[in-house]
């Protein structure tokens, strides 16, 4: 466990795998029409970030390079949901008709991913991640599953490693003479990492059994519940339940009579 | 004193029909450090696979006087641990501490138990302070250290280490060779694989050479074995090697730590 001054980073993992989902499920639950809870999330994220080790413009950075998926995934919805059409693109000869009912689609995926995104950034850089596998573990997480993932982190470095070393021993024998048949030596390297990866499954396989491994995984707890984290789920679940409840801001106020049909959305 | 473990007519071959182990017998008493020396390819390793019930070859192994067989596989690899030669194979887990507390947890003991079995092993590896450390990220010498404390925290009296040297700098060489020393001192029956001529003259109270044949070619106190050269060069275990002295020009075998005339 980390240990240093920022309180997101010294929390146990299990408060904020809990609390950091809380609010990622209210931000999804609430209708985009309420558009000005989405501020207030916001301001939320902002907040937390100041209890982090990281900056805001570190955390908008990485939160960067994943939302263009995002984008890449919804940009097509508001020309491909029926409905009233809004406006007209035209291109050349063709023309697009982006509906109403798509261009909320839209925002609604693009705010909430958005505002998740920033969440998950936030939360992966306060905290390791042996750490968020064991915070899963004890939220009873099937062992199974957090096994896999904790060898996939602990060998995908090794593997990438291994082929970085065949890459460059090709390339230091490749003088650029019959190109088509260096495509059959890169079929021969992937060849060789998956023998020279599943020897190594192998030995890893009786290194565990030599340590007792008998198919059940063990676990030792080293995480302990404190204070700070009662008060940080209980602050959590507070500012929730003011915010979904419009008694922060007064939602009431705002008319959008016409919008209670995207509260399905 | 008592034979820990005992080696009668073991033979193993690979599925492939290669010869790994050719009539192997040997004895190892308790507290006793056996260094394995021997040529590449020889069968050392395989030996331990076999010591450790990981590779299932015919004859008679006994540790501890518990035969080892299937049944007693358990019992056997309770008091008997093996650091495998590459530390990325040993150390599976995300962290360092996660790996050396692994053992001990599947042993069924408490977390305080492991918890403080595991500091202990770190602490006498030299790597106190190294838990939260992705094992990744570690430098080579460091990832040999923590693999032999994921053993050491089981707790176990006998230690086979394969190449526990090999790929290490001098410094970590000698780190590795006071582990070795105290590990001696706590009265562990130690059976260590290597080339390393050097390391065997550290730390071996009885050398066994493996030859080309799969099988034990000689068996002895360290003095006697390294002072047969050509008992070693047979066996590929010294460099013959040309030098020069001014403008003479010469070959001989050349042993570390051994003066020789010209």
């Amino acid at each position: 466990m980390i240990t240093t001054n920022h309180l997101l980073e010294n929390l146990d993992p299990r408060t904020k795998i809990v609390s950091f989902l809380a609010v990622i499920l209210c931000i999804i639950l609430t209708p985009i029409t309420r558009y000005k809870d989405f501020e207030l999330y916001f301001l939320l994220i902002l907040s937390l970030t100041f209890f982090s080790g990281t900056t805001v413009g570190r955390i908008f950075r990485r939160a960067c390079a994943l939302i263009p998926f995002i984008l890449a995934m919804a940009l097509f919805v508001p020309f491909l949901k029926e409905g009233q059409v809004w406006w007209l693109l035209k291109v050349g000869y063709w023309k697009f008709p982006v509906t109403y009912e798509g261009a909320w689609t839209f925002l609604n995926i693009m705010v909430k991913s958005s505002l998740s995104i920033l969440l998950f950034v936030l939360a992966s850089s306060t905290t390791t991640f042996p750490d968020f596998l064991k915070g899963l573990d004890m939220l009873r997480m099937p062992r199974l599953l957090i096994m896999l993932t904790s060898f996939m982190y602990r060998y995908i470095f090794v593997l990438i490693d291994e082929a970085r070393r065949l890459m460059r021993a090709r390339a230091m024998r490749y003088f650029g003479l019959r190109y088509k048949e260096q495509f059959s030596v890169v079929g021969y390297m992937v060849g060789v990492l998956f023998i020279r990866t599943f020897e190594r499954a192998e030995r890893i396989y009786s290194a565990m059994v030599l340590r007792g491994f008998s198919g059940e995984i063990p676990c030792v707890k080293r995480f302990k519940l404190s204070y700070r984290d009662f008060l940080f789920t209980t602050g959590v679940c507070i500012l929730l339940s003011g915010i979904m409840s419009g008694l922060i801001y007064k939602i009431g106020s705002i008319k959008i009579s016409d919008a209670r049909v995207w509260i399905g959305l | 004193m008592d034979r820990i473990i005992k080696v009668h007519n073991l033979n193993y071959r690979y599925p492939d029909g290669t010869v790994g182990l050719n009539d192997v017998n040997f004895e190892v008493d308790a507290g006793e450090t056996m260094v394995i020396i021997g040529a590449n390819g020889t069968g050392k390793s395989t030996l331990f696979m076999n010591l450790m019930g990981v590779l299932e070859g015919t004859g008679h192994v006994e540790v501890k006087g518990v035969t080892l067989n299937r049944a007693n596989l358990k019992e056997i690899r309770r008091g008997m641990g093996m650091v495998f030669q590459n530390p990325d194979d040993q150390l599976f887990c995300p962290t360092v501490m996660d790996d050396v507390s692994f053992g001990p947890a599947n042993l069924g003991w408490s977390s305080e138990e492991v918890t403080a079995a595991s500091q202990k092993a770190l602490l006498l590896v030299g790597l106190e302070g190294y838990g939260s450390r992705t094992s990744y990220h570690l430098s080579f010498g460091e990832k040999k250290r923590a693999a032999i404390a994921t053993i050491l925290s089981m707790n176990p009296n006998v230690l086979l280490l394969d190449e526990p040297t090999s790929g290490l700098d001098p410094r970590s060489t000698s780190k590795f060779i006071n582990i070795l020393y105290a590990l001696k001192a706590q009265g562990k029956t130690l059976l260590v694989v290597t080339h390393d001529i050097f390391l065997a003259q550290e730390v071996a109270d009885r050398v066994l050479v493996f030859s080309e044949e799969k099988r034990p070619i000689a068996i002895g106190g360290y003095k006697e074995i390294l002072a047969d050269t050509g008992l070693l060069l047979k066996h590929n275990l010294v460099h013959q090697h040309r030098h020069h002295h001014d403008t003479l020009i010469h070959e001989h075998e050349h042993r570390h730590g051994y003066l020789h005339e010209h």
